[in-house]
């Protein structure tokens, strides 16, 4: 089982088998997204931010 | 200079205008070593690669706005129509799949689409020929960045008549009742608008145009009103609105409406995007539009996975100052190669283990 640990309240989350890369995940304890950024080791990242934008 | 897009951009193609651009690009792709390269049904210019069971469209347009500028390379940037919206993501799309070649078990279909800017012509005619596994729309959005949401849109007029009469009788008038009518359109708006920070989520409404005329028998007045739509509003839940505020007045639907359409950001095709930026040095980050594209036309029907990619910046968009760094171009050209090349191993991988289990 690969762990990580939330970027923002420090959580211990355990990945899911079949957790891919790029993939976007929800921190249980304070609910940010995160970006798994690596499975070997495991590792993640804030989520990519949001942004608005005009255009076509 | 890039020959692909350097050579789209030569070739200018506002929107019913496309086919000098059209038969040159399927003649690129042809000389690129697409598997095959044709004109459709509907003018698109199409180029195929590969002749697998799943399929990759990757949808851009070929048309520009009116308004040829001098095309000009300055310094690393180039400048001319429709570099930005939106040849330079289509032509990203070409250069990007010639360099992937063929891939077994894969089939990848580039389009540029005609009459995007206008009613979609091109992107209906294409919604009913293929039902892909994944679709990629071409529109600048910077190479870090990945769309995932576009704005409906609903056009309509409303004519309001009244009978003649006299200034003296307290009759309201057609303009009055116009009048009356945008007063409550933006006042349900606004309260609709209350406590959605986002754009993306308001229901935006511009008044174009007010028209107004009268003879001796009647009086008549004219509102163009263009709407941007949230995702939580259907193009027909927004006629039914408008019926109810617009009282006795003629409602004139203009253009094709689209709803607004959100992407799945978990989905295999976004996670090999951002696997993709980063591993090219780039922070990604995820973008939702005011405006429209051709993702509103055919992601509704397709329904698969699906965002929106290109480089550029979309604040340029119809400008007189239409330009793209050719450094952003390449980079756009290897990000898409990445993802893609990720997509196929994640998806190859997971066909492996389903079988294995």
């Amino acid at each position: 089982m690969n762990t990580v640990n939330c970027t923002e309240c420090d959580a211990a989350i355990t990945l899911s088998t079949g957790t891919e890369v790029g993939e976007i995940i929800v921190c249980p304890d304070c609910g940010v997204d995160l970006e798994v950024t690596s499975l070997d080791p495991a590792q993640v990242s804030p989520a990519p931010m949001e942004q608005e934008d005009w255009g076509e | 200079m890039n020959e692909t897009l350097s050579g789209l951009v030569s070739r200018y193609s506002p929107s019913g205008s496309e086919k000098p651009a059209v038969d040159w690009l399927v003649g690129r792709m042809q000389a690129l070593g697409y598997t095959q390269s044709f004109v459709d049904g509907a003018g698109n210019a199409v180029g195929v690669m590969g002749c697998g069971s799943r399929q990759v469209v990757l949808l851009g347009h070929i048309d520009t706005v009116p308004g040829e500028l001098p095309v000009r390379e300055d310094k690393g940037v180039l400048y001319g129509r429709g570099v930005v919206d939106a040849k330079g993501p289509l032509a990203a799309f070409v250069d990007a799949i010639a360099a992937l070649g063929e891939i077994e078990g894969w089939q990848f279909v580039v389009i540029g689409a005609v009459d995007e800017e206008r009613d979609s012509c091109g992107a209906r005619f294409v919604a009913a020929q293929y039902r892909p596994d994944f679709a990629v729309i071409g529109e600048p959005n910077h190479w870090q960045r990945v769309a995932l949401g576009y704005k409906g849109v609903a056009w309509a007029e409303l004519t309001f008549l009244r009978a003649q009469s006299h200034s003296a009788s307290r009759n309201q008038t057609a303009c009055e009742s116009a009048f009356e009518t945008w007063s409550l359109l933006h006042g349900y708006a606004c309260q609709y608008n209350a406590g959605k920070p986002r754009a993306f989520d308001q229901l935006l409404l511009t008044l174009r145009a007010i028209r107004s005329d009268e003879n001796h028998l009647r009086q008549r007045a004219i509102l163009q009103i263009d709407t941007r739509l949230p995702p939580a509003i259907t193009p027909e839940q927004w006629y039914e609105q408008l019926r109810i505020f617009a009282g006795d007045a003629e409602i004139t639907r203009q253009s094709y409406a689209v709803p607004a359409w959100t992407c799945e950001k978990n989905t295999p095709l976004v996670r090999s995007f951002l696997a993709a930026i980063r591993a090219h040095g780039g922070t990604p980050s995820f973008v939702y539009k005011t405006g429209t594209a051709d993702l509103n036309t055919v992601a509704p029907i397709w329904r698969c996975p699906a965002l929106v990619y290109g480089p550029g910046d979309s604040a340029l968009d119809h400008t007189q100052d239409e330009c793209l760094s050719l450094e952003e171009y390449q980079k756009a050209v290897t990000i898409l190669v990445s993802a893609l090349t990720n997509l196929i191993n994640r998806t190859e991988n997971k066909l492996q283990n389903t079988t294995a289990d």
